[in-house]
C-alpha cells in the first residue's frame, strides 16, 4: 500500500464501477434524443443543430445538477456493498485544506488536480466544448464529420491518459471512427451533427457498463456486507 | 537518553503501530470511508481492523458511526479534530526525525513502514 497511492486510488475508487460515465451517458442520450426528435419536427434546417446544441447544454446542465446524485444513488446499491464506501476526494480535499493539513509531510490526499471533480472537466466539460464547436456550425460541412469524432476521441484520450479515469486507445479509436463512418454510410448532412451527440453518448454507456459488468463479475454480491465489530 | 532518543520517545504509540498508521493514513487522504473500505484497502481482517479501530475510537482520534447511504447502512470511520492534530504531530515528529539522521533516504519516509502486517 504505497502512501503515494492512497489518494489516488481512493480518487479512482469513484470511477471503479463505471457507473459516472453510465450516467452521464444515459442524460447525453436522452437530451440528444430529445433535441433530434425536436429538431425533426422543425420546418427551418438553418437552426436544427442550434436547438440540438442546446438541448445538450441543458443535458449538461442536467447532468451538474442531478448526476452526483444518481451516481450516488446507483453506487449505494451495486458499489457499497461490495466494495465499500469511501468518500470521494474532492470533498475531502476542500475540508482537509480547511483542517490546516496542508503541512502534513505524509498527507495522502490527492493532488488537486486528480480528485473526481477532474472527471467534469476532462470529460462533462470536453463534450460540452466539442458540441459548441462543431454541432453549432451552420452550414454543415460533411468534412465535420469527418474531423468531429477523431477530435473529440484524441482529446478525451489525451486528457484523461493520466488521471485516475483513462479511457483505452481501443475504445477511444472507435469513438473516434464513428464519424467517418457516418459518411462513409452516407448519411444525410443534415443528420449527422444530431446523431454524433447520440453516438458520444452511446459510446460512453457502452464503456461504462463494460467496466461495470467486469466489477459486478470481480465483485460479486456479498453474503455479510457490513463488517462486524469486536 | 539524548535528545534524538528523547524525540523518538515522544512519537505518538497509538499512532506509531504500522496497522494504524495505515488506517490514519487511508482516512486522512480519504475523509471518511466505511469499514469493508478500510478491509479491504489495508488487507486487514474483520477482528484485526475492528481491534484497531477500537483503540483509535477509545484514544479519540478515530469517529466511528452507522450511516445510510440510500437504504444501505455502513459503518463510516472518520479522523476526528483530535486525530487530525495527532496524526500531523505524529507526521511532523517523524519527518523532523528522519530529516535529522542525514541518511540518504531520510527526505522521503519509506512507503514499506506503512504495510501493514498480517495477523
Amino acid at each position: 500500500m504505497p502512501v503515494a497511492s492512497l489518494g489516488r486510488r481512493a480518487a479512482a475508487y469513484w470511477f471503479v464501477d463505471g457507473l459516472p460515465d453510465i450516467v452521464l451517458g444515459m442524460t447525453l442520450l436522452l437530451f440528444s434524443a430529445l433535441g433530434l426528435w425536436w429538431c425533426l419536427q422543425m420546418r427551418r434546417p438553418a437552426r436544427r443543430t442550434q436547438i440540438d446544441f442546446l438541448f445538450i447544454v441543458a443535458g449538461v446542465l442536467f447532468f451538474y445538477w442531478k448526476g452526483r446524485q444518481a451516481v450516488d444513488f446507483l453506487k449505494s446499491r451495486l458499489t457499497y456493498l461490495r466494495t465499500g464506501y469511501v468518500q470521494p476526494p474532492e470533498d475531502v480535499w476542500a475540508s482537509a485544506s480547511s483542517a490546516g493539513l496542508i503541512s502534513l509531510s505524509l498527507r495522502p490526499g490527492p493532488p488537486p488536480d486528480e480528485n473526481v471533480t477532474q472527471f467534469n472537466k476532462r470529460t462533462v466539460y470536453v463534450l460540452q466544448t466539442w458540441c459548441f464547436l462543431f454541432l453549432g456550425q451552420y452550414p454543415w460541412r460533411h468534412w465535420y464529420a469527418l474531423l468531429a469524432m477523431p477530435v473529440l476521441a484524441a482529446v478525451l484520450y489525451a486528457l484523461n491518459r493520466k488521471s485516475e479515469h483513462p479511457y483505452r486507445w481501443w475504445s477511444t479509436l472507435i469513438l473516434a471512427l464513428s464519424g467517418p463512418t457516418l459518411v462513409w454510410l452516407g448519411v444525410a448532412p443534415i443528420l449527422q451533427p444530431l446523431l454524433m451527440p447520440l453516438l458520444a453518448a452511446v459510446w460512453l454507456i457502452v464503456q461504462g457498463a463494460c467496466t461495470l459488468a467486469g466489477y459486478l463479475r470481480a465483485n460479486p454480491y456479498p453474503r455479510a456486507p457490513e463488517g462486524v465489530r469486536a | 537518553m539524548t535528545l534524538r532518543m528523547q524525540e523518538i520517545s515522544r512519537l505518538d504509540r497509538v499512532i506509531h503501530e504500522p496497522a494504524r498508521l495505515a488506517i490514519m493514513l487511508i482516512l486522512g487522504g480519504v475523509g471518511e470511508a466505511d469499514f469493508l473500505y478500510l478491509q479491504r484497502e489495508g488487507g486487514f481482517t474483520q477482528g484485526n481492523l475492528s481491534g484497531h479501530l477500537a483503540k483509535l475510537e477509545e484514544a479519540g482520534y478515530v469517529e466511528i458511526e452507522k450511516k445510510f447511504k440510500g437504504k444501505v447502512p455502513l459503518t463510516v470511520c472518520s479522523l476526528t479534530g483530535k486525530g487530525k492534530f495527532a496524526f500531523t504531530d505524529y507526521s511532523n515528529r517523524m519527518l523532523g526525525l528522519l530529516q535529522s539522521s542525514g541518511s540518504s533516504g531520510a527526505s522521503r519516509p519509506s512507503t514499506a513502514a506503512t504495510e501493514p502486517q498480517p495477523r
